[in-house]
């Protein structure tokens, strides 16, 4: 039995599941066991109540256009909650749709103007008939680390004033294609458009996720073994 | 015929000959070329064909090949197009080459890219259209479930008369109204529950309400006997069922058919649906069972994309793989092997792999991982390799093979595999790795080239 114990929340995970990302969660599974912590996957789908505190992770994960608009609709009942996790560090992934529906809006295949949680500042706009398609790296300039991925996107997300990118584009396209920045890092919330997926080509953002919520859930307990966990690359 | 069609032909016949004896080998030349004078040559060619065109992600040259061989048994001329050349210009080169036939008009089952439905129906009007499935397939070069099969219906929308033969337990099948009749085939061969699709599953969405669908019972991916329990969308009435299941291996398969008996030399649930889908075109065309039956087992070659390949004392079976779906499906199946076994997974990305390596993360791994470990294992050993090795390695590792044996080089991979503990080995692999493997198997003298039949 592990000594620590997390709980990640999955976010419509039955409707935002694309290229693969579930292998985040099979990541944070991964590297939780060599940090002495088992971890608990729960669905919080359409419906479903979510409440902060029942939860150590959130993960957010990208859908196809159509379930994307039916996430949207549910999102209400659960914004001002997720915001409060966020805005209390909760330690949060999200990839590409769920990295939009964590802002104000985005705009929609159709053109139509979607809701987001509101909890971060970024928003999304639809660029006409063209696709961001490719491998990206990018470097996050605060700790010189490296992150590979593959980006499949058509919005454009730009940034809010208080959010820092999770890194700048060294190649791929990034947020948006135009200010060289890619993905978000805001308090412990990780978002970002890499397939591939994001943590298991780069285990040390799983490890960056990991020791936040063992320190957040387990305030008076030492992860500085944990901390200092080298991540072999994968990539 | 116009000038301009005679002219096209005439091109296109003397390139594919041309190509054919001097350059050992086909290509879409020809059908390049003729469509290039006579844009309409399709037309042309097609007029005097009963045409069916079979579409859908996953399980389409299977369903042809079998399709083929169900008509043959009671139709003389069936022509089809051969394996990869389901666009416009592999279609045309396939009308191009066919033999004048004499007496019954003849028959063209034909294998079509999701995207070429629209190509083919803008100057043909089929009998008959196949649905087999759409699945999650490389989305950095197909886009979404819904993008595909509006893609089909596109092109459907040109021929309202032909009877849509679709399977009946994929929802998508049923989500928009089409004038044209309507044939379903699908399973009815376990009691009625009440579930939910796994969490990882795509298309789980009730197409009217836009509520998660419960389902009777699932047979893979989101295939099943779903229903809406919000507002009773349910799935349709099925004309042809699988009504049980046999024994599986990897190399065979029995079934019942509407209560009668049936066997495929090939395993998986996923080709089971290929068999039920050829039945029901079949049947559509009054071929009687018993001459399917006959049909599904009087050659094996039918299915040799799965052919046995001996290296060394190793029976190694090299299986394509995909998309998720696909290679979860492939996972059930080797998995349903009696004998220990080793494990090769090949990863390539390049463009006809899908660059986008992400998708093995939706394969169940896990599953080899736990038939890999623990006391006296199943699988005895896994070894990995391709351009995208570490990306395969590390899957195992997080389905719990820690040290896989890892060989990038392909062409040291039959090297590799002859070091391997157990006499039964089965290889996934990509696309190019699929042809690349091939090549070297080929160099050593233990298959011919090419992609198999």
């Amino acid at each position: 039995m592990a000594n620590y114990h997390l709980t990640i929340a999955h976010l419509y995970g039955d409707l935002m599941n694309t290229y693969g990302d579930v292998g985040n969660i099979l990541a944070m599974q991964y590297y939780a066991k060599k940090m002495d912590a088992d971890v608990t996957t729960k669905l919080v789908s359409l419906g479903d109540p979510f409440d902060p505190n029942d939860f150590d992770i959130v993960f957010f994960g990208g859908g196809q256009d159509f379930e994307q608009t039916i996430v949207a609709k549910d999102l209400p009942t659960k914004a001002a909650a997720i915001t409060d996790f966020i805005e209390d560090g909760g330690p949060t992934l999200a990839i590409c749709g769920g990295f939009q529906l964590l802002g104000q809006y985005y705009i929609g295949a159709d053109g139509e103007r979607i809701t987001g949680t509101k909890s971060m500042s970024h928003y999304t706009k639809n660029q006409h008939d063209h696709r961001f398609i490719g491998d990206t790296i990018i470097k996050d300039e605060q700790t010189g680390e490296v992150y590979h991925g593959f980006e499949n996107h058509q919005g454009m997300t730009f940034l809010g004033k208080d959010e820092a990118p999770l890194g700048v584009v060294s190649e791929g396209a990034g947020n948006n294609g135009a200010d060289g920045t890619e993905g978000v890092h805001y308090k412990n919330v990780y978002g970002t458009y890499f397939h591939g997926p994001i943590l298991t080509r780069n285990g040390d953002i799983a490890k960056h996720l990991l020791v936040a919520a063992l320190k957040r859930k387990y305030p008076d307990q030492d992860f500085s073994e944990q901390e200092n966990m080298v991540i072999p690359a994968t990539f | 015929m116009s000038l301009r069609s005679g002219v096209a032909t005439a091109v296109g016949k003397t390139s594919y000959w041309f190509l054919h004896t001097f350059m050992h080998g086909g290509s879409s030349l020809p059908g390049k070329l003729a469509a290039r004078i006579d844009p309409e040559i399709l037309k042309h060619l097609g007029q005097n064909y009963d045409v069916i065109v079979i579409t859908g992600t996953n399980g389409k040259t299977l369903t042809t090949a079998l399709t083929v061989r169900v008509l043959r048994e009671k139709y003389d001329h069936v022509l089809t197009n051969p394996t990869g050349s389901n666009m416009e210009q592999g279609i045309v080169g396939t009308f191009l080459h066919a033999k004048r036939s004499r007496g019954q008009r003849p028959l063209a089952v034909l294998e079509v890219d999701e995207a070429n439905v629209i190509k083919v129906t803008r100057y043909i009007k089929p009998i008959a259209f196949v649905f087999t499935n759409i699945f999650r397939d490389q989305m950095d070069r197909y886009g979404e479930i819904y993008t595909t099969y509006k893609k089909i219906i596109d092109g459907v929308r040109l021929a309202p008369e032909a009877t849509i033969i679709a399977n009946g337990d994929a929802q998508l099948f049923n989500s928009v109204d089409l004038p044209n009749p309507k044939i379903y085939y699908g399973f009815n061969h376990l009691p009625q529950g009440d579930m939910k699709a796994p969490t990882n599953t795509d298309g789980i969405l009730c197409p009217k309400c836009q509520h998660v669908l419960h389902y009777h019972f699932m047979t893979y991916g989101n295939l099943g006997d779903y229903f809406c329990p919000n507002c009773g969308f349910h799935r349709p009435e099925l004309n042809y069922a699988v009504t049980k299941l046999g024994a599986m291996t990897p190399t065979a398969s029995t079934f019942d058919l509407d209560g009668e008996s049936f066997k495929i030399g090939i395993g998986g649930l996923y080709n089971i649906y290929n068999a039920l889908a050829a039945y029901a075109v079949g049947r559509f065309l009054n071929v009687e069972p018993a001459q399917i039956r006959q049909a599904f087992t009087s050659d094996e070659r039918v299915f040799g994309r799965q052919e046995v390949i001996h290296v060394g004392d190793k029976d190694v079976t090299l299986i394509l793989i995909k998309n998720p779906v696909g290679v979860n499906q492939v996972i059930d199946m080797i998995l349903t092997e009696p004998e220990n076994f080793s494990f090769v997974g090949l990863l390539n990305a390049n463009y006809a792999d899908g660059i986008d390596t992400s998708w093995i993360w939706d394969g169940e791994f896990e599953k080899l991982g736990a038939a890999g470990t623990g006391e006296n294992p199943k699988i005895k050993a896994f070894l990995t390799g391709g351009e995208r090795y570490k990306d395969i390695t590390f899957r195992l590792k997080v389905a719990g093979i820690d040290q896989p044996m890892i060989e990038p080089d392909l062409t040291k991979v039959t090297a590799k595999i002859k070091e391997l503990p157990t006499k039964k080995v089965y290889v996934l692999a990509t696309y190019t790795a699929v042809l690349q493997l091939r090549k070297q198997l080929a160099s050593e003298g233990l298959i011919k080239e090419g992609m198999g039949a």
